[in-house]
């Protein structure tokens, strides 16, 4: 007689729809958070594989996996943060086991002062028609890497959540990523203006 | 300074309808597989096993079966 009415799910928050979902399970409202992240996750996984059916199961597994994984969901970051997570390691898992490893075009020597800076210049002055098969032809974790950075403009420190790793290991392997990703753009239209 | 390329070649495809339902029925099909499993975790002998003590003998054992008479005795005579 007395309750608060309850928020319609629509009008609830992340975190509020997902503590729910922790109580219990609901496929209803855990399309409330499809609708709102499909295209993202989606977009994701287009920009890593350009491809639209290998993209639509990695969307519907990357999904099954963020629910079964709900209960593990601490609400330490923000959802959409812990599926952007999930959605990169997933497709660079898939990318990894579907594509042989490339060798390496570069030694591991150390770029000389400054040469990181005009690498990220360079890259960023390649024409976008050239740019896509070059992030083709690159390892995939090269690839995630600079689309984190460079596509969806990602911190440091949310790259070192992402992937896990450690502030010097994510600055490393941003910088190798730029080196191969401008080596490869060079093999690829040596000869063109 | 030129666009930045990356930002160029964004995807901005929208995932098929289909697949919504596709991803809502999976999760479905989870939840209930859940469901199950927590009913069996539980308690097994419940969960499984309770019909087939019921059909057998309206829960009791053989062993507790009194109806017969022992065979090793003798028949007594008056």
């Amino acid at each position: 007689m007395f309750r608060k009415k309850a928020k319609p799910v629509i009008q609830l928050s992340d975190e509020e729809l997902v503590a729910e979902l922790q109580r219990a399970m609901d496929a209803d409202r855990f399309g409330v958070l499809y609708d709102r992240y499909s295209a993202k996750v989606y977009q994701k996984c287009m920009g890593m594989t350009r491809n639209k059916d290998i993209s639509q199961d990695l969307v519907h597994d990357i999904f099954l996996k963020a629910f079964v994984n709900l209960p593990k969901f601490d609400h330490r970051s923000k959802f959409g943060t812990w599926l952007y997570s999930i959605t990169y390691n997933y497709c660079l898992d898939h990318l990894r086991k579907n594509q042989r490893q490339r060798t390496s075009d570069l030694d591991d020597d150390l770029l000389e002062d400054g040469a990181d800076e005009r690498y990220e210049a360079e890259l960023l002055s390649v024409r976008s028609d050239r740019l896509a098969p070059v992030l083709e032809a690159l390892e995939p974790g090269d690839r995630a890497i600079l689309l984190m950075k460079y596509q969806d403009e990602l911190s440091v420190r949310d790259m070192m959540d992402v992937l896990g790793l450690t502030e010097s290991a994510v600055k490393m392997r941003s910088m190798r990523a730029r080196e191969r990703a401008l080596a490869k753009y060079h093999q690829l239209y040596r000869e063109e203006p | 300074m030129s666009e930045n390329p990356f930002k160029i070649i964004r995807s901005t495809d929208q995932p098929p309808e289909h697949l919504r339902s596709e991803v809502i029925g999976s999760v479905k099909f989870v939840i209930m597989l859940m469901r199950v499993l927590q009913l069996f975790v539980a308690d097994p002998s419940a969960a499984l096993f309770e019909k087939v003590r019921i059909v057998g003998g309206s829960g009791t054992s053989r062993t507790d079966d009194t109806t017969k008479p022992p065979t090793d005795l003798p028949p007594t005579r008056s």
